[in-house]
């Protein structure tokens, strides 16, 4: 249990940073590489606030999410707006991401920092295991964020526009909806996101400036598995790639924890390129 | 001023960098301290890996950054090779560059199949293993305490003393950049620009568009592989820490700051990116922001490097000498259509459909050798869906499409191309950065083989295809009177010379069949007499030709035989007389006679 | 019928990039009318249309809307000021559900979704088969009822003017007739439509006044009872004067 559980926490944090993907990916049909670091730079805001400076967490939570929620708007305006080569976005986004690393590194120097959790740290005994509260909270919150933002998407106007948004750009701009401030809002509430959680986020992998990089490819194995713009192949792709990894450590070795997860990436990649949960369209010449 | 700039110009562009290379090698003779000697080896080193990543981010256009783990695996390759007891520098390249091909071939083949986002994570994440693979093998790459007792290095059972080293580094350095170049300006450096520019155009070519981009891929793996050699025996100790993500980053970051797309950016890139981190005394502190800043502006800002930029100058300085010398083009080739095979191409009631629409129904058409076979038909009615079966871009569902009796359909695009088939596109698709002349030397791709190794090594083999590329290639521009922009950039071209551009490279492979989709369109009356009287010699010169067109007056007078689509039907086939007089046609073009319309359900699927 | 002119497009020059399609076309559109603008495919009636709902920009000529030059307002801004287009293929959002898509189709009113689902049920009761079918997908439907959905969509929107291209295609005649009848009725509540067609007989037999465009160019105008089905066929195969 123990190990499940743990698994399954980190493959929730995987599968917040493939959430973040899919937002961007439904609104502008792009990746930002950097969302994996925008969470990291939430769960040093996390750290300052409530290790360092003794707010209460709620604060912290919502000073990230605006911190953060800027940090991305920045992102959107410098990295991704003034790119007219679609290809290039995978460079920009990196760079993005590279400096966002280097400046938390700056500050905060290469040692990782303990977040401590607001509803604390001490171990619970559940079903024979021993437990972190956080890691509960975690699985718990994800999948209360993919459920909220499936209905939400289903049901409000803003959703239903961002879904028409995503299928075919050109046809939801004649219907009024104005696709280049949706996809930058879009943008912004991925890193609003990523604050918001940090104080979540930190406790569990700590926070460290070279969390974005591993993070970034997780959460891109997450996607792979579940399909480019699902939310709900998110959760199936975290379940996986968190017990792939906490299984493989525990029982064939650490070592093995990533090409454990490599492995499976191909294998999914190879037999079903666009992943699990979405359909495949024949190419147009 | 003018005059010595061409004579400058006239001078082999390869005598320049081998010139820069002559003064590095001098370097530790007229004494340049060592700091500065090892930050020029660190940045060989550097550029080696670089120009393995620019040929496939440069050139197959794909963001796959394995070359960090082919170099580390060229590195721990000569490291073990070297406690082995084998200290001989010539068998540990060797060695390394396999082992770093090995890697190449083993992630590229999987990474390459999904292309795009996939490939690149899938290659980041190959370099986050690198650390985990070393300490698998703990006992034999000392895992993440690195690998130290490598023997010094010898060549020929000679020790070899630091200034030849740093001599060896520099003459493998030019020995790779001379592969590269000569990789590139041969004509499968052009095959992989189409490649990046469209896939479709490439296959439709007849390049195989995922055997052309792994070898890219995997030639880029050797640079890696010969860097890795070199480094391992420049401090005879490897560190994991050498192989992290961060030098990932510095890598992509000289490639786009040098300009992928070229051979010599990787050395400027490689430079800028070594000598600049060094300078900045601050480095382990700002080296990321730095590095992340390089790749945000570089994707922003300028698309193509430095090497773009100086690329750009050269040509306006040509231009304006040429201008002032009064330089002149050497006339064009005689425009003579020589005799050709044609083949029956036929397709047999192809049906095909898109989800539960249903784009063609047992479609069957022939076309005949020296004849012009026009498809025309409404919108939607299914032509270009026909012209995308026959040329292996998309499967039948049902039927058959023959080429001389042998079936093409299910074979993929390159193999229909290289079965005789040749065709143009609707928007025309033409390469960047390349001139007329190559754009148009491509379409000779699948025609003669000729390998890399033999352009690397300019075997007789590469020198006889290209010049017959050339020959071909200046006859068919002076077919459609292009001759005189053949060093003009081929996507600067207007839109009328786009289209004669492309039909001039439909032709220079000497395909049996030509299709040709919507060529005239957007021609002006000039262009559309060019082209028209190239149709008719292609005709009688005994090529299959298969036009699709909406020009209606141009079909009467061009076809031989009509079909007509209309929802996916043949819906009337005959010579242009008896289509321009048969009612239902005007029916399908005008929607009249309605009492018609009502016996003609069955194509409909309501 | 009123004498409101909605639509004023003169001389237009419009194209993808340096690829010129449209070099001058005129095209108008009253309150309460019918326009149909006619031509062979390629002859740049797709383009106009993209230009004058603002996906293709005007490279020379004029697109008067409501009196407005209206060149440098964004698509989407468009259609909040009453112009919906209804783009050729049956091009709604297959992904969505009818009613979603409807919803969506209301949009550009920036009313509540509470409201915009008393106008979609509106919708229903014009086009009873979308109301039975509610809560499916949209690509689950026959091709007709696509283009009834796409036009419903439209309407969401409550336009002064609505733009349709080609709402026949790929459609059996019996339901080009269904469609075009239906096309017909809207006329009555006041709207001006502009009416892209390739079937002549039909799209002429309701219209008001008619274009033909060939090679990017009008090459006849004028009132639908003026104009003989000779004129169109000689526009169409280039024998006109």
């Amino acid at each position: 249990m123990t190990i499940i559980m743990s698994g399954l926490a980190i493959g929730a944090v995987y599968a917040l940073v493939a959430i973040g993907y899919n937002i961007v990916f439904l609104s502008q049909k792009t990746f930002n590489f950097a969302q994996a670091a925008l969470m990291m730079l939430g769960a040093f805001v996390a750290y300052m606030g409530i290790a360092v400076l003794g707010l209460p967490w709620w604060l912290v939570a919502i000073v990230a999410a605006i911190v953060i929620g800027g940090v991305a708007a920045l992102e959107e305006v410098v990295a991704i707006r003034p790119v007219k080569d679609h290809h290039n976005l995978l460079v920009t986004t990196l760079g993005a991401s590279i400096i966002m690393e280097g400046v938390a590194q700056l500050i905060w120097g290469g040692e990782p920092r303990r977040v401590p959790f607001f509803l604390g740290d001490g171990v619970i005994d559940l079903a024979g295991g021993r437990v972190y509260p956080v890691e509960i909270a975690l699985v718990i919150v994800v999948v209360l964020l993919v459920v909220a933002l499936t209905q939400y998407s289903k049901r409000s106007m803003t959703g239903i526009a961002l879904l028409g948004m995503s299928e075919d750009r050109e046809a939801a701009m004649l219907r009024g909806v104005n696709v280049r401030r949706f996809a930058f809002w879009a943008f912004v509430f991925t890193g609003v996101l990523a604050g918001l959680l940090g104080v979540l986020v930190g406790p569990k992998t700590y926070a460290v400036a070279t969390l974005g990089a591993a993070l970034a490819i997780k959460g891109f194995v997450v996607l792979a598995i579940g399909g480019f713009g699902s939310m709900w192949g998110t959760l199936v792709g975290g379940l996986i790639v968190g017990l792939t990894e906490a299984l493989a450590a525990r029982y064939i070795g650490g070592d093995f924890a990533n090409l454990s997860v490599f492995f499976i990436l191909i294998v999914i990649l190879m037999l079903k390129p666009t992943g699990l949960f979405t359909r495949r369209t024949e190419r147009a010449v | 001023m003018a005059s010595l700039w061409l004579k400058l110009r006239a001078i082999p562009g390869w005598v320049w960098p081998l010139l820069f290379a002559v003064i590095l090698i001098l370097l530790p003779f007229i004494g340049a301290p060592y700091p500065m000697i090892r930050q020029v080896e660190l940045t060989i080193m550097l550029a080696l890996i670089v120009s393995g990543l620019n040929l496939s981010l440069g050139y197959a256009g794909e963001l796959a950054m394995g070359q960090v783990a082919m170099y580390a695996a060229g590195a721990y390759a000569a490291g073990l090779v070297s406690k082995a007891g084998n200290t001989d520098l010539l068998f540990q390249l060797l060695v390394g560059a396999a082992a770093a091909l090995v890697v190449g071939l083993i992630s590229g083949i999987p990474g390459l199949r999904l292309g795009g986002w996939s490939l690149a994570m899938t290659s980041f994440f190959l370099i986050l293993l690198v650390p985990d693979v070393l300490s698998l093998f703990k006992s034999e790459t000392g895992g993440r305490n690195g690998l130290s007792g490598i023997r010094p290095a010898t060549l020929f059972g000679e020790m070899i003393d630091s200034r030849t080293y740093y001599v060896i580094i520099i003459v493998v350095g030019i020995l790779w950049f001379a592969a590269m170049r000569n990789m590139i300006v041969s004509r499968h450096g052009i095959a992989l620009r189409v490649l990046k520019q469209s896939p479709v155009l490439a296959s439709s070519m007849g390049i195989s568009v995922f055997r052309t981009k792994l070898s890219a891929y995997a030639m880029g793996a050797i640079p890696a592989g010969l860097a890795g050699v070199l480094f391992a025996n420049l401090d005879l100790f490897l560190s994991p820490e050498a192989f992290a993500f961060s030098f990932a980053m510095t890598v992509l970051a000289a490639s786009i700051f040098g300009g992928s797309a070229s051979v010599y950016g990787a050395i400027v890139g490689a430079f800028v990116l070594q000598f600049g981190m060094n300078q900045s005394t601050n480095f382990q502190e700002y080296g990321l922001i730095i590095t992340g800043t390089f790749l945000l502006i570089g994707g922003v800002a300028f698309t193509g490097g430095i090497s773009a930029l100086a690329r750009l100058l050269v040509r306006r300085a040509d231009a304006a000498a040429r201008a002032k010398t009064g330089y002149v083009e050497a006339p064009a080739s005689e425009a003579i259509v020589e005799r050709r095979e044609g083949a029956l191409l036929r397709t047999d009631n192809v049906s095909k459909a898109f989800g539960g629409n249903q784009a063609l129904s047992d479609v069957s058409v022939e076309a005949k050798p020296g004849a012009v076979t026009a498809i025309i038909g409404p919108n939607g009615s299914g032509k270009t869906t026909l012209l995308n079966m026959i040329s292996g871009f998309y499967r039948t569902d049902q039927g058959t499409i023959t080429i001389d009796g042998q079936a093409v359909h299910g074979l993929s695009s390159f193999r229909v191309a290289r079965s005789g088939v040749s065709r143009t596109f609707q928007t025309p698709n033409v390469p960047e950065k390349l001139t007329v002349l190559e754009a148009v030397e491509a379409g000779r791709y699948a025609r003669d083989r000729s390998s890399i190794l033999a352009a690397v090594l300019r075997l007789p083999s590469y020198w006889r295809v290209t010049r017959d590329d050339r020959i071909e290639a200046e006859r068919a521009l002076a077919l459609v009177g292009l001759s005189e922009q053949r060093h003009a950039m081929a996507d600067s071209l207007p839109l009328g010379n786009r289209r004669l551009l492309e039909v001039a490279r439909s032709l220079v492979g000497s395909p049996k069949v030509l299709l040709l989709d919507e060529v005239a369109s957007g021609l002006d009356e000039d262009e559309i007499e060019v082209l028209a009287s190239l149709i008719l010699r292609l005709r009688d010169s005994g090529m299959t030709v298969v036009l699709v067109e909406h020009n209606f007056r141009l079909v009467l007078r061009l076809a031989d035989v009509i079909y007509v689509l209309a929802q996916g039907k043949v819906m009337a086939q005959g010579t242009p007389d008896e289509i321009e007089n048969n009612p239902r046609v005007m029916e399908e073009y005008l929607g009249v006679t309605p009492e018609d319309e009502a016996n003609q359900t069955g194509g409909h699927h309501e | 019928m009123s004498d409101e002119v909605l639509l004023q497009v003169e001389n237009l020059q419009t194209g993808y990039g340096d690829l010129q399609v449209v070099r001058d076309v005129s095209v108008t559109v009253r309150a309460g009318e019918i326009t149909v603008l006619l031509g062979r495919n390629g002859a740049g009636k797709t383009t106009t249309l993209r230009a004058i709902t603002g996906l293709n920009r005007v490279t020379a000529g004029e697109v008067r809307y409501l009196g407005e030059t209206i060149t440098s307002v964004p698509s989407h801004a468009r259609v909040s000021r009453g112009m919906s287009y209804v783009q050729e293929g049956k091009r709604i959002f297959r992904e969505l559900t009818i009613e979603q898509n409807l919803l969506l189709g209301g949009f550009s009113t920036g009313e509540r979704k509470k409201k915009l689902q008393q106008h979609v049920a509106e919708i229903y009761d014009l086009f009873a088969i979308l109301g039975e079918k509610r809560h499916l997908p949209a690509s689950s439907m026959s091709g007709g009822q696509q283009q009834m959905l796409a036009i419903g969509q439209a309407l969401m929107a409550r336009p002064k003017l609505l733009i349709l291209d080609e709402p026949s295609q790929g459609l059996a005649p019996v339901v080009v007739k269904e469609v075009l009848e239906r096309i017909h009725a809207l006329k009555a509540t006041g709207i001006g439509i502009l009416l892209v067609e390739q079937d002549v007989q039909d799209s002429v037999a309701i219209a008001d006044e008619v274009s033909v465009v060939e090679m990017g160019r009008t090459v006849l105008t004028g009132p639908a009872e003026e104009i003989t089905f000779g004129q169109i066929q000689a526009a169409y195969f280039g024998t006109a004067a």
